[in-house]
């Protein structure tokens, strides 16, 4: 704000000089200049006098000649003054005029509202540097879940773009090179509830900066960055809790599962994905001979990790200059049907469009086609604009450089577990995933699958909080198996499904239904959108729990409850007895975990080793509870 | 040398000379306070104000402040000359100019503060 009044006044300085001289000389003139009065008397004019007509003469508002009429020498020096004074406040004017147009304050004004806004922003913020194609989709989605995002991008179009499109919760802009200290801390990386920060540049030693400085100014800060080359990836991984997501990599690891074990790949496909989406069929991906055209960073990272998973491949490449070239590589151009027979194209299994010029792999998809009908097409596509070109190819898959990013990130950012999560099922056997796949399927039947977090603690989920000081819980309680329906009567059904536990530093994998919820739990939870609304209003409302777990309908008000708990007969006595009872309780609670730690590193370490029932569907926990 | 810094030293020098001048005298004795001594004080102490307005040195928003109030004695001082000669319709008795004259009183002091900085200042510039 002070540079703002420092440009202002500093510009002003001659202006308002020139002003007080004119007026001060003018003043001085009337006073001296003698005069008459009604009378035809001799009369000076007093300062007084000599102030007000100066004013109104040099505002233009001229009451004409005041107190008495002007003798022809004070209308001589008035009608000087008056061109001089009129001409000093049109400099004034116009100069302030064109400070508000300087390029260098509009600037100013707008870093000092953004400041000003973030610094007053009081809930969970995300910072997105880079508002491109990736940006955008990103931005997009986090307000679509209501949540606020900053955006800080060197281009002005962008920003310019961003202000003209609708979002469903606000969404501060700033035009301004993010690798600057200055602006990522203006961005808000040191505020309070700054839940993480986004980097999506498209140059790779940009995201280097940026995270080194987010870093450097607050090292606590979660850093999801966006990184195009190996070294990048390692640089930045290589310091503080950083996520990385390499696109290419991303895809390429992604498609190998999906020969690997659809059922993992659906999975990751999934809660990856955008929500509000319904599960899709694992795609069939037979085992066979693969092409892949264009052997870029693109084409490198598919090769690596489909020869990991021992697919026959072929690669296709036009640059006859390239190195380091795997054996068997057809030089030529890939859009030649020639080309393409030559590689094999009638035995092929899949063929996978790779170039950085979308028109190119288009192109040779078609052609593959014609030459083999049968084979699976996989195509990346470069650039956001030609989304309409790849949908009517009608081809197998697509790889969206953007969207595989955004769809990453945002996944990350609204459950943070997750990407542990993922990590540890991406080691599962086949069997052991199917099982996963089949029990979240059976946790959602035909909804709409949806992901969600919750903490326990006295922020995020009061009413689980406050009744866990009270008495112990089970997971099978509260986080699975008890739902409120619509019109509020009291049902049993499953419709959640805990996926993940973090505890501490231990991680439990589908946490049982017999476990002890415990104060700090993260879980990461599975179900329809329906079950999480109904869940969240649960743990967030202490008589609608209350209800769930007892099927009593307590009254919430003091005298109410008072009344009602006299009814039921429990005194003031029984109270104490019963918190007696629940520290007992709680030393049990302890005593317990203390033997089930070792089961829980076990967890971690080698989750296939153990047979865990995965399965908890909805009726085996209706008859535990009715026994 | 620095010819902003002369033209600023100039004025203010000139606003403390002249609201010297201006309250030499008796206090409440009209004959020794001419108001075109305190009308060409008020404007150099302005003069001086604007020439530090926009100062983003510490030194510069310290002038900035002593001379804002100066201006603001002596606008109280000569808006009290003023209330008192036209809207009472009263002659300036000596009650009256007695505040006048301590105002300027006060803005001298200002004045005095604002020398006394700029002469520190200039011993502190070895060049």
């Amino acid at each position: 704000m002070s540079s703002l009044f420092h440009i202002l006044f500093r510009r002003l300085r001659s202006p308002l000089f020139v002003l007080v001289v004119i007026y001060a000389i003018s003043i001085l003139g009337f006073v001296i200049i003698p005069g008459v009065d009604d009378q035809g008397q001799p009369w000076k004019m007093s300062f007084f006098h000599a102030f007000y007509f100066v004013s109104f003469m040099a505002t233009t508002i001229g009451f004409g000649e005041i107190p008495y009429a002007f003798t022809d020498t004070q209308r001589f020096w008035a009608l000087i003054t008056m061109y001089a004074t009129v001409v000093a406040w049109l400099y004034c004017i116009g100069m302030l005029l064109s400070i508000f147009q300087d390029a260098v304050f509009r600037q100013q004004m707008r870093i000092n509202s953004f400041r000003r806004r973030v610094g007053n922003i009081r809930e969970p913020f995300y910072i997105v540097c880079g508002y491109g194609d990736t940006g955008t989709q990103l931005t997009r989605s986090l307000t679509n879940e209501h949540i606020l995002t900053v955006v800080i991008d060197i281009d002005e179009n962008r920003i310019t773009e961003l202000e003209g499109d609708d979002f469903k919760s606000p969404v501060f802009a700033l035009c301004a090179d993010a690798s600057q200290s200055e602006f990522l801390e203006m961005a808000g990386v040191k505020h309070p509830w700054c839940q993480g920060m986004v980097t999506l540049a498209n140059d790779d030693t940009v995201n280097l900066t940026v995270a080194i400085v987010a870093q450097l100014l607050n090292p606590d800060l979660r850093l999801i960055a966006r990184a195009e080359t190996p070294e990048a990836e390692a640089n930045i991984l290589s310091f503080g809790a950083n996520e990385v997501i390499n696109p290419f990599e991303t895809f390429a690891s992604r498609l190998a599962l999906a020969i690997r074990s659809p059922s993992l790949y659906c999975l990751y496909d999934w809660m990856t994905g955008i929500s509000h989406q319904v599960m899709k069929e694992p795609p069939v991906l037979a085992q066979g001979l693969w092409i892949i055209s264009g052997f870029g960073r693109f084409g490198e990272s598919l090769y690596e990790h489909l020869d990991d998973e021992d697919v026959d491949l072929r690669v296709i490449e036009s640059d006859r200059t390239k190195r380091d070239l795997p054996a068997g590589t057809v030089m030529g151009r890939a859009t030649e049907a020639a080309t393409l027979r030559k590689a094999g194209i009638k035995e092929a299994v899949g063929i996978i469009g790779g170039t950085n010029i979308d028109a190119d792999n288009l192109s040779i998809l078609m052609t593959a086609q014609e030459e083999n009908p049968d084979i699976f097409r996989v195509a990346r596509q470069n650039e956001d604009k030609n989304a309409h070109l790849f949908e009517a190819a009608n081809l197998d898959m697509v790889m969206q450089r953007g969207s595989v990013i955004s769809n990453t990130i945002f996944a990350l950012i609204k459950t943070p577990l997750l990407g542990d999560f993922l990590r540890i099922v991406s080691r599962f056997k086949n069997e052991r995933s199917n099982e996963l796949v089949s029990s979240i399927i059976g946790v959602v039947e035909q909804d709409i699958p949806d992901l969600w977090e919750i903490t326990v603690c006295a922020e995020e989920t009061p009413a689980l909080y406050q009744i866990l000081k009270q008495r112990p819980l089970l997971v099978s309680d509260v986080l699975c198996g008890n739902e409120m329906t619509e019109d509020g009567s009291y049902k049993r059904t499953l419709k959640t499904l805990p996926l993940f536990l973090r505890r501490g530093e231990g991680n439990v994998l589908l946490p049982e239904e017999n476990r002890f919820i415990k104060e700090g739990d993260r879980y990461l939870m599975c179900g329809s959108i329906k079950a999480r609304d109904n869940m969240m209003l649960c743990l967030n409302n202490i008589n609608m729990l209350e209800y769930i777990l007892t099927g009593e309908d307590k009254p919430s008000g003091w005298v109410l409850r008072k009344l009602w708990e006299y009814r039921k007969g429990v005194g003031a006595t029984s109270v104490d007895d019963s918190f007696k009872d629940s520290d007992a309780d709680e030393e049990l609670i302890k005593a317990e975990d203390v033997t089930e730690k070792p089961e829980r590193a076990k967890d971690v370490k080698s989750p296939s080793d153990e047979d865990k029932p995965t399965s908890n569907a909805p009726s085996d926990t209706g008859t535990n509870k009715d026994e | 040398m620095n010819s902003e810094k002369v033209i600023f030293a100039f004025f203010i020098v000139l606003a403390l000379t002249l609201n010297f001048g201006f309250f030499l005298g008796g206090m409440d004795n009209a004959s020794h306070h001419n108001i075109f001594e305190l009308y060409a004080a008020l404007v150099v102490s302005m003069i001086a104000t604007i020439l530090k307005v926009g100062d983003r040195t510490h030194l510069g928003a310290v002038f900035l402040a002593t001379s804002l109030v100066a201006d603001l004695q002596l606008i109280a001082a000569a808006i009290v000359w003023g209330y008192t000669e036209h809207v009472t319709e009263a002659s300036l008795n000596g009650e009256t100019l007695s505040i006048v004259v301590s105002l300027s009183g006060g803005a001298l002091l200002a004045n005095i503060i604002s020398v006394v900085l700029l002469v520190s200042e200039t011993i502190t510039v070895r060049r």
